[in-house]
Parts: structure tokens; sequence; C-alpha cells
């Protein structure tokens, strides 16, 4: 009776780790969806609204939850002061804090700094094509995780099954 | 110290040490203009200074400082908060109102469209920032004549550029809207094309227009004049520079529903502004009741108001 209780405990333990193992693989995919979801939204506050990019901020980090969104409030709250100190210089240091805590490669925090941060652009159609550039460079990296995580993510939880039942097998 | 600050608020933070001597000053600028490679020149009480590395004031232009392409984009960037694509129709203009109702003229490297008109101004190389002045009280002497049995005048102001016909119908505007010794408070129209009057920055005036008063901002005038009748019902439409003839028909049509007028144009006398639009008489006799000429005074550079009355028009 408590050998099979353990195996059971066993078992479920491993497939656990399993589990767990593909959701880490596919915490990259949540936040880039997230960046792209904020760049959407970036993207409406500078169509519709032709609203300044620190303005921009305090919006949408009032509409999101979260990390993010409190970072992006912070960086509206921050230009407001008016200290005379640079968006870009705000911006990179705040979001770039945030990004840094997400499940993310340097090669992503970069491309969306670098999407928002891009000030200069005299009409709004050039600036909203820096944010649509990046936003679909983001999605062809996120399309390619998720295939390549479909197969891994199967891998891991079998991998934790089977593992389950060699313990089992070597302590029965 | 407010609007100490709101001339500082202009540049970024690495050249604030810089214009610190000048934002003292502020009362009494009227202008600073900044020219790629050129010395910093400041129109101050009338007459040109430069200013030296030390940002202090000099008669000697030897000594003055210049600024670089560089610099002048930072301002610009600045200026437009990071973001020049939300002021895409503002650089066509050739300015941009900032906050406390200053004004940042810009000239540069025009980008002509398919059409031929400025599809946007690059490379910025000259910038222009007029101080903005509120005088409270400009309007004082012109006030009690505005009244005829207690209702407003229909008012035309003629100037030439620089003698403040801005500055007197906004302190008009003011005190209609408050009320005053001579007519009580009435809800005014303003109609501000190029945000001078309340200098609007995100809406919200920066420069005293009175408490009955409602802006369109940044709206042209024949469309801002139309809108506000239809949705504020003003008793009074104000209007700065008014520069064609549909605006003047549009004007009309706001008097013949019943609203007062106050209106300013350039020109140096009635006759000039009549030979420039092209209009009888009678027109100016039916649109309005009588009118100031502001004249600058050649020697003394002193402002002196002469009127017209359009009864004999």
């Amino acid at each position: 009776m408590f050998r099979g209780v353990g195996s059971a405990l066993i078992l479920a333990g491993c497939l656990g780790l399993g589990f767990l193992s593909r959701e880490k693989m596919n915490g990259r995919i949540r936040a880039l969806q997230q960046m792209m979801d904020i760049l959407e939204l970036f993207e409406s506050e500078v169509r519709y609204g032709k609203t300044v990019l620190p303005e921009c901020c305090g919006r949408i980090g009032n509409r999101i939850r979260g990390g993010f969104g409190e970072a992006l409030v912070r960086v509206a709250e921050k230009y407001r002061e008016n200290a005379g100190e640079s968006f870009e210089v705000i911006f990179r240091e705040e979001v770039g804090r945030q990004l840094e805590e997400m499940p993310l490669k340097p090669e992503d925090i970069r491309l969306f700094l670098q999407s928002i941060s891009s000030t200069g652009f005299s009409e709004g159609q050039m600036q909203l094509r820096t944010m649509e550039q990046s936003r679909e460079r983001l999605g062809k990296t996120k399309e390619k995780l998720e295939r390549e995580n479909s197969e891994k993510g199967r891998i891991v939880v079998g991998l934790g099954a089977m593992s389950g039942l060699l313990l089992i097998l070597i302590l029965w | 110290m407010q609007v100490e600050k709101s001339i500082l608020q202009l540049f970024p933070t690495q050249s604030r040490p810089f214009w610190m001597k000048t934002a003292e000053h502020q009362g009494k600028i009227q202008e600073i203009r900044l020219r790629v490679f050129q010395p910093i020149s400041i129109q101050i009480c009338g007459r040109e200074t430069f200013l030296n590395q030390d940002g202090n004031f000099t008669e000697n232009v030897m000594e003055a400082a210049r600024v670089t392409s560089g610099e002048l984009e930072n301002l610009v960037n600045h200026i437009c908060r990071y973001s020049l694509y939300a002021y895409e129709e503002e650089l066509r203009q050739g300015y941009i109102t900032v906050e406390g109702g200053h004004r940042v003229g810009i000239a540069g490297q025009a980008v002509q469209q398919e059409c031929g008109t400025v599809r946007t101004v690059k490379n910025i190389s000259f910038i222009n920032i007029r101080i903005a002045h509120e005088i409270k009280g400009a309007a004082d002497e012109v006030i009690k004549k505005m009244y005829k049995n207690g209702r407003l005048q229909n008012t035309l102001i003629i100037s030439p550029p620089g003698c403040g016909k801005t500055t007197l119908l906004r302190d008009l505007i003011r005190q209609v809207s408050d009320g005053n010794s001579y007519g009580k408070g009435m809800s005014v129209g303003v109609i501000d094309e190029r945000s001078e009057l309340a200098g609007c920055v995100q809406g919200v005036p920066q420069l005293d227009v009175g408490m009955r008063t409602d802006v369109m901002d940044a709206c042209p005038k024949k469309y801002g004049m139309m809108m506000l009748l239809r949705s504020m019902s003003p008793g009074v439409i104000a209007i700065d520079e008014l520069g064609n003839e549909e605006e003047f028909e549009c004007l009309k049509s706001a008097a013949s529903c019943g609203c007062r007028i106050l209106a300013t144009v350039h020109g140096e006398n009635l006759y000039s502004v009549e030979r420039r639009f092209g209009m009888e008489k009678k027109f100016w006799g039916s649109l309005f009741d009588w009118c100031l000429v502001l004249k600058k005074e050649p020697l003394t550079g002193r402002i002196i108001v002469a009127e017209e009355d359009m009864e004999n028009v």
C-alpha cells in the first residue's frame, strides 16, 4: 500500500518537473507576446492620437498590469518632472531594468528598447514603421520559438514521466 | 520662479546652466535667436545682445557663443518631447507652441510634396524662440471705448507685426470674459489657429484668457468659427490675424448670428487693409463698429493707439 502511494508520488513529482521545465521554456514566448502587445498599443497611440512618447508610456502603463506597466508609468512620471533629461535615457533605464528581469535574450531587449526610444522621425508614418518592423521581428522570433518548443515540450514532459518510472523501478 | 522656470524647460539638462542667466532676465527678453554656427542673439528691451561662453550677456559679437547643428537637433528633439511626429503639422507651419505660451519658430530644409506644398522641415538650423509676455491691463485704456450703451462693439485691431496686437487682443478677451467696469462677463469663443492667443499646450491655455472663454486650438479659423458657433454658443468670437476673404465671410455669418466680434489683422491702417483684401469700404462698416490702429513711434518705439470710427465709413 505505502509502496504504491510512494510510487504514485514519485511519478507525479517527476511529471510535475517535466511540466515546469516546459513552462519555463514558454516564458520567453509569453514575454515576447507581452512586448508585441505593448508595441501595438504604442502604435495605436501614435497612429490615432499622435500622442508624444512620454505620454504614451503613462497611458499604456496605466492600462496594463504588472511590473511592465509600473515601469512605463515611472518613465512618464520621471519625464514629467522635467529635469530636462532625454526620454531615451529614462526609457532605457526604467524599461531596460524591467526587461532584464524577464526571461528574454539580450537581442529581444535591444530590439524593443530601440523601437520605442528611436526618436527624430518628423513623420508619424516613419515612427510607426519602426515600431511595426520591431513587432514583426519579435513575432517571427516568437513563431520560431513556438515551433521549437512544442517538440521540446513534449520531449521534456516525456522525459519527466520516464525518469519517474525509472526511479520507481530502481526503488521498488 | 514659475515663469523663470518655463524658459529653462525649453532646454535639455546639459545646456541649462548656460541659459540660467538668460532665464533670470526672462521678463525683459523678446526673442532668442539660434542660428547654426552663428552667435546666439538675444533681443532684450528692443535691442540685440549676445551670450558669451558662460551664458552672460555681451555686446561684443567676437566673444559670443555659437551653437552647433547637434545642439540645435537636441533642442528641437527636447522641445518636441522626443516625438517629432506628433508635431508634424506644427513643423510644416514652421512653429511650435510650448508650455508657457512661448513660440518656437523653426527654419531649415523644406521637404516638398509632389503637389508643391511643404511636407516637413528637416535639418532645422535656425530657431527663433519668441518669449510670451502676458501684459494684464494692456487693454485698460481701450476697454471703456469698446462699450456703447453697455453693448460690446465689434472691433477690428489693425497693426503691423511687433506692435502688440495679440497682447492687446488677449487682454481684451480676458477682460470681456471675466467682466469689467463697463460690461458683464460674456462667454468668449477664441479660434486660436496658431496657439498664440491662449498658448494652449495639450488643449490647456497657458495664458490667462478669462474664465468664460472657450478655446478652439490649432483649428483653421473658417472651421473653428462654425464649430464654436454650433457647439458653444459664444457671445463673442475672437480671432487673431485674419488672413483671407473666406475668414471674413465666416466672421460675417457669425456676426449675423448675433455674436460680437473681436479681430486683428496685419496692416498700417484701414486703407492698407482694404487694399490688401480688395473689399469695399461698405463691407468693413457692415462688419465692424470701430477699429483700433496700433503704430510704433519711429524714435521711441512707443506704441500709439489710434481709433477709426466705422460709422462714417
